[in-house]
């Protein structure tokens, strides 16, 4: 796996302090919510635990000794959520939650591109060999957790693009 | 072909004139004046033909560049005085500074959003430098005229020096008093000030103090830091380096 790329504001200590002028805070909280959806997408990360994620170098930059404050992480999610980019899997807790770096529809997008081009259009497979197999072991949707696979079929399946066959298979058009 | 205008001649020429009447009592001779006056007028067009020859030098060397404006100086000569006219018509130096100056504004404007307005001018160069080819060799010095000539324009193009010959430029009209300036100079080595900093090194009430820093951060300039252990700290995005561009 390539380095992340961390942007300029992971260096600036003042980006792990929730900004009282609002404009720069709506800035920064853009920032936040660009960073958390990049960091996870690299690391092909589907879901986040915050206690976990509290001190891992996302929300923690060690070598200038900062660290975004549990309150301000939820913040932080709550626009992600609002943006549809996460779902709490315990919405009353909210200790863990599911990452869309790409929503759903554009995972379905993807996805049928890859079919279309590899000529698989009428054909039947399992979603184990979609997203597990060694044909798509360079594409973006390699090793996608179920739930969000199921999710992203389901968008095609409305526009008859595919049909989803029990759990575990799914024939394209 | 004579050329009516705002040659260096044509003024000390006035001059003269005007100091023959004003001081009656200093008298100049008029064969005297004659010789002065053609000497500069002489000197003028020398330094057209000179400009003439060295057209490409100008355009492409940043040093012959700064060195002529010098010599320029010297004879009361500007040759971006106006848009119109043998310097700018033949050598295009008014065109050279009038697209910095367009280049000037786009960086600024394309950077604002992080600094709020505010850019050394060293990143400013390396960002133009980086658009093109033709820019790799535009110093500070060039840059520093155009945001002069900008400034004249009326727009809010402003360069604040803060020492070491360095300089800060600000793109955005709200004016920042001396204030503002000598803490954005206190804060240019690190990047950032406290206000404890402020009122040792300054010997500033603290009251002026925060008066200030709450004006940058209002203005977007300064975001705070409240997880130093010394207290809050003032960062300014401006003095702090971004090397992805």
């Amino acid at each position: 796996m390539a380095e992340f790329q961390w942007p300029w504001q992971y260096n600036f200590p003042p980006f792990f302090t929730i900004q009282p002028n609002k404009d720069t805070q709506a800035k920064q909280l853009e920032a936040w919510c660009l960073l958390v959806l990049s960091y996870c997408r690299h690391r092909r990360q589907y879901s986040l635990d915050v206690t976990d994620a509290q001190d891992s170098p996302l929300f923690h930059n060690q070598k200038i000794g900062r660290k975004l404050p549990l309150e301000a992480v939820y913040t932080v999610l709550e626009e992600l959520r609002k943006k549809g980019n996460i779902e709490w899997t315990d919405p009353k807790k909210r200790n863990r939650c599911l990452i869309m770096w790409r929503t759903p529809e554009e995972w379905g997008k993807i996805i049928y591109q890859w079919v279309t081009s590899n000529g698989m259009n009428n054909t039947v497979c399992t979603t184990y060999e979609l997203v597990n197999g060694d044909d798509t072991s360079n594409q973006e949707f390699h090793g996608m957790e179920s739930w969000l696979l199921t999710r992203a079929l389901q968008t095609l399946q409305i526009e008859r693009k595919a049909e989803l066959m029990g759990s575990e298979g799914v024939k394209f058009f | 072909m004579r050329r009516r205008g705002v040659g260096a001649g044509a003024i000390a020429k006035k001059k003269l004139a005007e100091a023959r009447y004003k001081d009656r009592g200093t008298e100049i001779a008029a064969d005297q004046l004659a010789q002065m006056s053609k000497q500069l007028e002489t000197f003028q067009k020398h330094l057209e033909e000179f400009a003439t020859k060295h057209k490409d030098d100008i355009r492409r060397n940043a040093e012959f560049r700064r060195q002529f404006q010098e010599m320029c100086a010297a004879v009361g000569v500007d040759p971006l005085a106006s848009g119109k006219g043998f310097w700018s018509e033949m050598l295009g130096i008014g065109d050279f500074y009038y697209e910095l100056g367009v280049q000037i504004v786009e960086v600024c404007l394309a950077t604002k959003p992080r600094n709020g307005g505010l850019i050394m001018l060293d990143e400013l160069r390396e960002r133009i430098a980086g658009k093109s080819r033709a820019r790799q060799d535009v110093s500070n010095d060039d840059l520093l005229r155009a945001i002069k000539k900008l400034k004249v324009l009326g727009s809010g193009f402003t360069a604040i020096p803060v020492g070491g010959g360095r300089y800060l430029v600000q793109s955005v009209p709200g004016e920042l008093n001396m204030d503002h300036t000598t803490v954005l100079q206190l804060a240019e080595g690190s990047g950032f000030v406290s206000e404890s900093s402020i009122v040792s090194k300054l010997r500033w009430e603290k009251e002026r103090a925060q008066r200030v820093l709450d004006h940058m951060v209002k203005e977007g300039l300064a975001w705070v830091d409240d997880q130093a252990t010394e207290g809050r700290q003032y960062w300014f995005p401006a003095l702090f380096p971004d090397p992805a561009g």
